[in-house]
């Protein structure tokens, strides 16, 4: 089992193994340190940051569907000055790569964030997320069209020499031309999906679930469609890319890993079980080791 | 305290009365480790119906010292049966095994032990429920529990608080026990027996109306009010930030209700 070679490249980072856990189900990471061993994630995406501090939006801000989860959390964050001072520090003994999820309400923002991490000590990477459903005027207006998307992704670049992964939206007609235009702009990977943007009425208040009325489904009921989506971008655009979209266990995560994606995230089932991480990795090396594979680089993209 | 993500094993569930259950599990090390006032993550099935874990006050708990051996490492949830998550609930039996997360939050500061306050715990409907094992760690000091729901069904606990020799005050909005209205009005109906100087820890968990109703009526310095508050969870351990309730503090509108509470001053909450 030791002798899997698990390790995958995104631009240019090493991931040791290809499991990472998604921003915003993950907290900040000190959450879960008591169900697991941070370390052998293959890297850790805290929660997503912004130049100021957001207060996020009014509850409810979660509401369960069937097979799934609302949320309209709003990007709640501390503001990039105050994780740098209260949160960064957490991470100098990790052992995994810390890859910071970050956006911005216009691009002068993007810029000015990729800019302040890119020379912060600590940081492997950077995803950038154009694809919120939470907020308005945010990335979603990016994540939407492929023109903004490549503009936005190229002054980004410039700014940073970290590796840039770009988390898509799956709000869109055609995720594969979103991608590709990314792409173009210069991002080392793509991550996707996102929540989609979806609500729930209460038949008895006549009111909506969430406070927001509007939020992201996320969840085993995306994973149909999250798969569809990954595995038309991998035939689109050269970079590795970041699968999710409702990975629950091992077997969803090599359906992902099978159809294009060189990595995988875990978002909601984090929530529900902290060790899933850690339990989808041991999967994915007992499935390496029970089909004589010796390198999980030979089982990306062998669908068909 | 790190909260702990382990198995336990049913053994007990059952009807107590109308639509409240009582379930009991054989869980060591959250029952020898949880405090008053905090929860537990409970996933009540083993696939994704219902999805999310599901939080749950622990009304009793028996840690391993207890004298009482058959009781050692047993703790129990006392929930109502409103939704997927409490129906399917209904259906675990003896012998099964669930898996919890806890202890979690903060849970309710006691009074220190050289303060002679007295306590006062307001309950309305299932909130009772939570403030059991808060009476039993004041056992000695002198304790006034309130009790209220809407009909004598609603009515938990109250031969379990005579036990701990609390002074037991029930009200019913339907008027079928005790007194007639809420159980902040009988509160307020007794409030003479709180007058003078003396200092009075009020702990109080229920349905936001009640809270609201209570904040209106506790004004005076010598109520110190902590309230256990209810919310939609996804995670119940502070990943998430889904369950946040709106704060006074304009610097930090917005606190998890898992992790910064359940349990809050009631000053320092903005109830809607």
């Amino acid at each position: 089992m030791e002798d899997c070679d698990l390790a995958v490249r995104i631009g240019k980072i090493i991931l040791k193994n290809p499991v990472v856990v998604s921003s915003g189900t993950f907290g900040f990471g000190e959450e879960f340190e008591g169900f697991i061993d941070l370390n052998r994630l293959g890297a850790l995406i805290p929660k997503g940051i912004s130049l100021e501090p957001m207060a996020g939006n009014p509850p409810p801000r979660i509401f369960e569907t069937e097979g799934g989860i609302l949320n309209s959390i709003g990007l709640q964050n501390p503001g990039l000055r105050e994780f740098v001072k209260k949160k960064l520090p957490y991470y100098k003994n990790l052992k995994t790569h810390l890859i910071i999820n970050f956006f911005g309400n216009t691009q002068k923002e993007y810029v000015e964030l990729a800019r302040r991490f890119d020379d912060v000590v600590g940081v492997s990477g950077l995803e950038m997320n154009v694809s919120c459903p939470n907020i308005k005027r945010s990335g979603i207006v990016f994540g939407a069209d492929p023109q903004m998307a490549y503009r936005l992704v190229q002054a980004v670049r410039k700014a940073t020499a970290l590796t840039l992964i770009v988390k898509l939206s799956p709000n869109v007609t055609d995720i594969a031309s979103m991608a590709k235009s990314v792409e173009e702009g210069g991002a080392d990977a793509v991550s996707l999906v996102n929540t989609f943007r979806a609500m729930a009425v209460n038949i008895h208040t006549k009111k909506p679930e969430l406070g927001n009325t509007i939020g992201g489904l996320s969840g085993p009921a995306i994973k149909p469609i999250a798969l569809r989506m990954v595995w038309e971008v991998s035939q689109a655009v050269k970079i590795p890319i970041i699968g999710m979209g409702g990975i629950m266990n091992a077997q969803d995560a090599i359906e992902f890993i099978l159809v294009g994606a060189s990595a995988i995230q875990i978002g909601t089932a984090n929530l529900i079980n902290p060790k899933t991480g850690i339990e989808v990795l041991q999967g994915i090396k007992r499935y390496l080791v029970q089909n004589r594979i010796d390198c999980l680089q030979k089982l990306i993209g062998t669908f068909g | 305290m790190i909260p702990l993500q382990t198995d336990g094993m049913v053994v007990r569930n059952g009807r107590i009365k109308s639509v409240y259950f009582l379930l009991g599990i054989y869980c060591p090390p959250i029952a020898s480790q949880i405090r008053p006032g905090q929860f537990v993550m409970l996933k009540t099935s083993d696939n994704a119906s219902p999805l999310l874990r599901r939080p749950f006050s622990v009304y009793k708990s028996y840690p391993v010292s207890h004298p009482e051996g058959r009781k050692r490492g047993h703790l129990f949830i006392l929930y109502k049966k409103v939704g997927k998550g409490t129906q399917r609930m209904t259906t675990l039996s003896k012998g099964q095994k669930v898996n919890l997360i806890g202890p979690l939050g903060n849970g309710f500061t006691l009074p220190s032990l050289s303060s002679s306050a007295h306590c006062i715990l307001i309950g309305g409907g299932a909130g009772i429920v939570s403030l059991y094992l808060l009476a039993e760690a004041l056992r000695g000091r002198k304790c006034f529990v309130f009790i209220g729901g809407k009909t004598q069904n609603d009515i938990l606990g109250v031969e379990d608080f005579r036990k701990l020799d609390s002074a037991i005050f029930t009200a019913t909005e339907d008027g079928s026990l005790g007194f007639r209205g809420t159980v902040v009005d009988l509160f307020q109906s007794e409030a003479k027996k709180f007058k003078g100087n003396k200092k009075y820890f009020i702990y109080a968990c229920g349905p936001a109306p009640m809270l609201r109703a209570l904040a209106g009526t506790v004004t005076s310095k010598k109520f110190v009010c902590q309230v256990s508050l209810e919310a939609r969870m996804g995670c119940g351990f502070g990943a998430c930030w889904g369950c946040v309730v709106k704060t006074k503090h304009p610097k930090i509108p917005y606190q998890r209700v898992c992790q910064e509470g359940p349990v809050f001053r009631l000053e320092d909450i903005a109830l809607e």
